[in-house]
């Protein structure tokens, strides 16, 4: 066939991992990561490589229990599984590990890999562990990306990053240009509007939008029992100058600290002051999307796309969450990684080389891809014909730049649970900041214990 | 009532006469070719029950006594340990009040609000048959689908809830799930919604099943409506009715998607069931072992609990102790 004729990997060794598969199986999220994105890639994909990409997709919980449950087994049906972040602690000891691939030349030969592309943090953050201690960051979270570093360091590189989320604030362009708020803003605080970059600024803007009886508020919080209120929190924990990692890896309960107890009292002031719609305090990150979309706020932080009622009339801009003492917006990536146990090992590394690149990832920006390399927010922003999605990824681009993560814990969700539960009730008033917090240190330190974790102190 | 009565009041309670035996009994033959036969005939559904419920329940046992997680690792005996983590955590605890709570709240409302419904669908008519088919929407409707839908219909800021009660004069913008009692409230009236219709659907099956000679007679003595309701029809429904609770409250004790959807065991921790933990810890964080063990006590607490209410709710139903 003249189409294998063209395409690489032919003519090699005959050890299975080396053989050309008919197919590579790949598990992949759906909207989460953006299904749409990678399947509008497929055909492509089949005429580079000349290999079917048959991608079964999940919703996220039904996910998560598929990955886990495809590798508890055993199973090698699938070559590729994307892979987020809070998972990866648990499953690097069946992830095949990349840093031998990536120095191979012989399997670098369908695209540019070029590791150092990637955004340092958020490649560091999401696929760069020690198999021996998961639990570790890499300690240079800032510097190029490069694989005999990480190697020399103990750490291994266990998937290419492909879905960057980052928590970005959205505010209603048409509001702040509006000649009247203006000229209204600066005779009430002597200062001209503009975005905020301050936590004050931001509660400032938030207050001065505030207008119950025009239906419109300052802004959103996701206050609800959840993941979503943990994020809001560790992003204000990292503004305030904490770890925003909530957990050291020494796992030292860095979150109940006096920066944590800033953090809480902050986002307390934004609900006990009235800048939020009401309900806020069982609010979710579809709650705050659906309040600012349907123009019921001024401004937002979020995850989502974001598209504004056609009855809102209004347009959107975006900016870097605000700072306080320090800044670091909670992301987490999606990163695709192969089964350790797959039988087409090295195809599947061609193969999510090729759909991590960077030319796939400018072109997955057509479907709102979020893509996680230096070069494409770059070219994205200078190629988008429409002013507000270049605005989005520059702004997505700079807050990955800047991103805080997650504690490497296995059973983080639980540990997110217990620091979600004292958010609400901080967030609710039923407990004092520090209160809530210390009762989430005492929950934290037990999840930790009876899952194997010696917490320093305990 | 004597056994007559109970007879013709539909009280399926199987007797064995004095000498008779089991059909099985009967076509036994010396030597006991016949039951070796019952068991090769047996045999493919024993393995099926063997593979499908007993394995999983001794590995589930097994796995308690285990700190495991689902991806192996360094899992060994650690015996009562996670028994003991378990009862300790006063989180456990908590969620087990809360959850016994809901139970109990769940299935009083629902049961009464069955019977409420039940009586006067009960009676077969064109009409009665409509009702029957709309009362059954709520109980065809996925639970999880119902949970995203009420949540959308609570929200305070652009809720139809909301929306209505303001129209009829009742207080808007209530922060339905913000508030431990609101959200309560929005929880258990989701399920009532969406299980009622269950309950009724049992009842009525009851009530279409029993004698009217007591009836007529109680009618010629002169017995009111609800003195007939009271002591003829709810007495002999007292079976249905017992049946109807031990379902639900089994299925109750189960209820995980709308707590999870709405509420998430907040605000706080004021609606945290049990079953949202043991979803965190064994589907979220792997611990088997930590979750079996907590499994495992539900079950022991289920178990307990069923026969406990055959006896209290079933009381009356053998003819014996009428």
């Amino acid at each position: 066939m003249v189409l294998t004729a063209c395409t690489p990997g032919t003519g090699n060794s005959s050890n299975t991992a080396n053989a050309k598969p008919a197919q590579l199986h790949m598990l992949y999220a759906t909207a989460e990561a953006d299904a749409a994105a990678v399947q509008a890639l497929v055909p492509q994909f089949k005429q580079k490589l000349g290999v079917d990409l048959v991608i079964d997709t999940q919703p996220y919980d039904a996910l998560q229990q598929k990955v886990f449950s495809e590798f508890a087994s055993g199973s090698s049906f699938y070559d590729i599984v994307i892979v987020d972040t809070p998972w990866a602690p648990a499953l690097v000891g069946k992830l095949e590990p990349l840093s031998k691939y990536l120095a191979d030349p012989k399997l670098n030969d369908v695209a540019k890999t070029d590791v150092a592309d990637f955004i340092p943090k958020v490649f560091y953050d999401t696929a760069v562990y020690r198999a021996d201690s998961p639990i570790a960051h890499y300690p240079d979270s800032t510097t190029k990306p490069d694989p005999s570093a990480i190697t020399g360091k103990g750490f291994d590189v266990y998937g290419l990053p492909i879905q960057a989320n980052a928590l970005v604030t959205a505010y209603r362009k048409d509001l702040f240009a509006d000649p009247k708020n203006q000229a209204a803003f600066q005779q009430k605080y002597g200062r001209p509007l503009t975005v905020p970059t301050t936590l004050d600024e931001y509660q400032q803007v938030a207050t001065f939008f505030t207008r119950p009886q025009e239906k419109l508020y300052g802004t959103t919080v996701m206050a609800g029992v959840g993941d979503w209120s943990t994020d809001d929190f560790k992003s204000l924990l990292a503004a305030n100058g904490g770890n925003g990692q909530l957990v050291g890896d020494n796992l030292s309960l860095d979150f109940n600290s006096p920066a944590g107890v800033q953090a809480l009292t902050y986002y307390r002031n934004q609900i006990s002051s009235g800048t939020v719609p009401p309900g806020s305090t069982a609010a979710s990150w579809d709650e705050a999307a659906s309040s600012f979309d349907s123009g019921l706020t001024a401004m937002t932080q979020n995850y989502h796309a974001l598209a504004l009622d056609p009855k809102v009339k209004g347009q959107i801009g975006y900016a870097v969450v605000p700072k306080g003492t320090g800044v670091g917006p909670h992301f987490g990536t999606w990163m695709l990684s192969i089964n350790s146990k797959s039988q087409n090992k090295e195809w599947a590394y061609r193969a999510i080389t090729w759909l991590t690149a960077a030319e796939q990832q400018l072109a997955m920006t057509k479907n709102q891809l979020h893509p996680s390399r230096v070069s494409v927010y770059t070219s994205v922003e200078s190629q988008a014909s429409d002013p507000a999605v270049a605005d989005f990824y520059k702004v997505l681009g700079q807050s990955l730049a800047v991103g805080v993560g997650r504690a490497r814990l296995t059973n983080y969700t639980e540990v997110s649970h217990a620091i979600a539960v004292a958010v609400n009730n901080a967030a609710s008033g039923k407990q004092t900041p520090q209160a809530a917090l210390d009762g989430a240190a005492q929950e934290v330190r037990r999840v930790l214990t009876t899952a194997g974790y010696k917490v320093p102190g305990s | 009532m004597d056994t007559h009565d109970s007879q013709h009041a539909g009280i399926s309670t199987a007797r064995v006469e004095a000498g008779m035996r089991p059909a099985a009994a009967v076509t036994s033959r010396p030597g006991g070719g016949g039951q070796l036969g019952a068991w090769v005939l047996m045999a493919p559904a024993l393995v099926v029950l063997l593979v499908m419920t007993v394995v999983p329940a001794v590995y589930l046992l097994y796995s308690s006594f285990r700190s495991e997680s689902l991806l192996g690792g360094s899992g060994s005996f650690v015996g009562l340990q996670n028994y003991r983590d378990a009862v300790s955590d006063p989180g456990q605890r908590h969620a087990l009040g809360i959850t016994v709570a809901f139970v109990v709240a769940a299935v009083v409302v629902e049961t009464v609000l069955g019977l409420l419904l039940a009586v006067p669908l009960a009676a077969q008519s064109r009409s009665n048959n409509i009702a029957v088919t709309v009362m059954l929407l709520p109980f065809a409707v996925t639970p999880v689908v119902s949970a995203l839908i009420t949540r959308e219909l609570l929200n305070p800021n652009y809720g139809w809830i909301d929306y209505f009660m303001g129209l009829v004069g009742l207080p808007s913008h209530v922060e339905w799930l913000s508030n431990p009692t609101t959200a309560w409230i929005a929880v258990l009236g989701l399920d009532v919604w969406q299980w009622t219709p269950f309950v009724a659907l049992i009842l009525m099956a009851g009530l279409q099943s029993l004698p009217q000679d007591p009836v007529e007679a109680a009618a010629l003595d002169g017995a009111g409506p609800w003195q007939t309701f009271r002591y003829i029809t709810l007495p002999m429904l007292t079976p249905f009715l017992a049946i109807a609770v031990v379902l639900r409250t089994i299925q109750a004790f189960k209820t995980f998607d709308s707590f999870k959807v709405l509420t998430g065991g907040g605000p706080g921790t004021s609606t945290e069931i049990l079953n949202l933990n043991i979803y965190r810890v064994a589907l979220q964080s792997f611990r088997t072992g930590a979750a079996a063990a907590v499994a495992i006590l539900f079950l022991i607490l289920l178990t307990l609990l069923v026969p406990v209410l055959l006896r209290v709710v079933g009381r009356g139903t053998d003819p014996e102790e009428a």
